[in-house]
């Protein structure tokens, strides 16, 4: 709904701002689809082109989620634009850090269950003899591969993710609690029924407001810098990989929670 | 991938029943506490199955290692090395005993990885200590010992075996007169000493956990403890809990402990003589508790969870190619064989005569001694994505020991 003077509102232009990044995803994705099934990427230049740019795109959507954010942080927090199911799968007014490196478990373990599926195969004949020639091929590239590195790098990275966020959402839950405590409560118990409230609400409800912004800001900084330290850490082919099942699935979700929501008359 | 899987362990260890239920927590906590202290402490309510969403935790970063083989006076205990191997070398295996002889204290090559995977707590520790025993003047040097300690209700009772149990089985060995360790008596008294540490350790030192070390929660908590120490010519394992340690020998997987489980039959017969019940709740568990009949600590289900290990006394031979040590966040998702499998396919591919390596590689010959232990490495990280591969839900850690000598 526009404002009285005709300009359009906060939360429009909040919801502008993520219908983009939601049309700028997919066609991020149609483009990650094609290098994808490159063949001729002489150094994996195309790929690492592209990699960056989903990277910035992300940082820029960030960067705008900050400036209107500054009038309305807590319409990030419960966006009306997302459906209920993404709601309930939020932190922090967006997703957990630490599903990044669920899901490169999941990308990885489709390729070691790849690689080792022949070898696998073998044990479960009880043919733990001689290695054939495919499998020692399969295990040094296994080895050579920089996933080896990559996977400690990724196990480490996984306890340090998972402890900021930690930090965060106990920063959120002390933001919680204050909601039930002075000088909220006072005002609250001064206020009757059915009278405006006084400046004094609106004061107490800014400086709550004001936590949340500093929250978001540190909490898509950590998002931001998970995603890059990931992106960093895989092969360009395995970042194609892993932004690809990033944005499908964002955007999956979004469109099965839009069907849910419909089904339950919430549209 | 599971059920396959399932299957495989079915047909090959029928000592150790992969339950698929006992992905679920291990612990069950029945909270008989009144709301007042959940609201004092300002934890929220039971979460994911059953554990507690927590505070953080600060752990020493367990991560990823290798360690390159350490080689400790070799001169003084030289003479004490050939002597061992002559007593315990009775099965002829002459062609091994000149490379034992000639460094019979280098510690093993290993690798490991303990890791948080699908679970938001890191709940397990894992010790290795090479020459644990070379302080003691009198006792070979020769020893090295490797732990998984997988904790339950919290991290604390799986960290202070990683800290203490090499020190205690250090000063049980020590205890011992004869030249000749008596190797179950030992790794017995050293586990019950361990529990009694817990029991009774200093709570005020070392509150730095989710727990906080608020009784009774502070009793709810315990941990598997694998043990195994690996001597010139032996390897002694010593197991409590539902934790495994796993030899391979000439490709074939051979379980060095047997996993305790609720429902194993002496197990369960154990439990029942003590007067406490077996109750099917999401697996079997100890008075519909705890999915494992014994742990180090638990004191509230104390005598039916009880501390003792049980020790298994196995002599090297030239065919050995690694040991595994491993918590359940592996063994119940991969079975012995396969573990086995994947572990000795990384330990070969990078021994002498290796496959070509591309040009320019800078693993040359002289760098394999090094790269074995690299190997190690990479079994041990390839284990652990193989789990996460096929959905563990649970901590991961795991220890291969490169037992090859002949290289």
């Amino acid at each position: 709904m526009a404002t009285s003077d005709g300009l359009p509102s906060d939360q429009q232009r909040s919801r502008c701002c993520f219908l983009e990044w939601m049309r700028l995803q997919e066609s991020d994705l149609a483009e990650l689809l094609e290098a994808l099934s490159l063949r001729d990427d002489p150094g994996d230049r195309h790929r690492r082109q592209l990699i960056g740019r989903n990277i910035e795109h992300f940082e820029e959507y960030i960067g705008k989620r900050r400036s209107l954010s500054q009038e309305d942080v807590a319409g990030f927090f419960a966006p009306a634009w997302n459906t209920a199911i993404e709601n309930s799968m939020m932190w922090l007014a967006g997703c957990r850090p630490s599903i990044f490196v669920r899901l490169v478990y999941v990308l990885c373990g489709a390729e070691v269950e790849a690689s080792l599926s022949e070898f696998v195969e073998g044990a479960r004949m009880g043919n733990l003899g001689e290695l054939t020639a495919s499998q020692l091929a399969g295990i040094n590239a296994l080895q050579i591969d920089p996933t080896m590195h990559l996977t400690k790098h990724i196990y480490c990275m996984q306890g340090r993710t998972i402890g900021e966020e930690e930090k965060l959402t106990s920063r959120m839950a002390s933001l919680q609690e204050k909601i039930a405590d002075q000088p909220i409560v006072a005002i609250a118990r001064r206020t009757n029924q059915g009278v405006e409230p006084g400046s004094e609400a609106d004061a107490a409800l800014d400086e709550c407001e004001r936590e949340m912004l500093a929250i978001m800001g540190d909490a898509d900084r950590l998002r931001l810098n998970t995603l890059k330290e990931m992106v960093g850490a895989l092969t360009p082919p395995q970042a194609v990989d892993f932004l690809v099942a990033s944005k499908k699935l964002h955007l999956c979700i979004h469109e099965w929670g839009k069907r849910r929501n419909h089904k339950h008359g919430r549209d | 991938m599971a059920g396959i899987c399932c299957g495989v362990v079915g047909e090959s260890e029928p000592s150790a029943p992969a339950e698929p239920s006992s992905r679920g927590s291990r612990l069950r906590i029945l909270d008989p506490l009144p709301f007042k202290f959940v609201a004092d402490r300002a934890v929220p309510p039971l979460s994911e199955n059953g554990r507690k969403r927590h505070r953080i935790e600060v752990l020493p970063s367990e991560g990823i290692e290798g360690r390159k083989p350490r080689k400790a006076r070799v001169e003084e205990e030289k003479v004490k090395g050939v002597a061992d191997i002559k007593v315990a070398r009775t099965d002829g295996s002459l062609n091994s005993r000149e490379n034992v002889q000639v460094e019979p204290q280098e510690c093993p090559k290993f690798g490991l990885t303990s890791v948080c995977g699908r679970r938001r707590d890191m709940e397990d520790a894992v010790s290795v200590a090479p020459s644990f025993c070379s302080e003691s003047r009198q006792k070979p040097n020769g020893l090295h010992l490797f732990g998984v300690f997988d904790g339950h209700g919290c991290s604390h009772v799986a960290i202070k075996c990683k800290k203490r149990l090499h020190e205690i089985v250090r000063e049980e060995i020590g205890r011992c007169k004869e030249s000749s360790v008596q190797w179950k008596e030992a790794m017995e008294r050293s586990f019950a000493r361990m529990d009694n540490e817990v029991e009774w350790s200093d709570v005020a030192k070392t509150s730095n956990c989710r727990c906080e070390l608020q009784t009774p929660h502070c009793d709810a908590v315990g941990s598997t403890a694998v043990v195994a120490i690996v001597t010139p010519d032996k390897i002694i394992v010593a197991n409590c809990g539902d934790s495994r340690a796993v030899l391979c020998r000439n490709g074939v997987a051979i379980p060095l402990s047997s996993d305790h489980k609720p429902d194993r039959p002496d197990e369960l017969e154990r439990i029942q003589n003590a007067g406490g019940r077996v109750i099917y709740w999401d697996g079997a568990r100890v008075l519909g508790v705890l999915a494992m009949s014994r742990a180090i600590g638990d004191n509230y289900l104390k005598p039916y969870v009880i501390p003792d290990p049980e020790v298994t006394i196995m002599d090297r031979t030239a065919e050995d190619e690694c040991l595994i040590l491993a918590s359940d966040g592996l063994w119940d998702v991969v079975s012995n064989d396969t573990a086995c499998g994947v572990a000795r396919m990384c330990l070969r591919a990078q021994r002498p005569p290796s496959p070509p390596r591309s040009p320019g590689s800078d693993l040359a010959v002289g760098a394999n001694a090094e790269s074995s232990d690299k190997a190690c490495s990479d079994a041990s990280i390839l284990l652990t994505k193989l789990a996460l591969a096929r959905h563990s839900t649970d901590n991961v850690s795991v220890v291969v020991v490169d037992l090859k000598r002949d290289r």
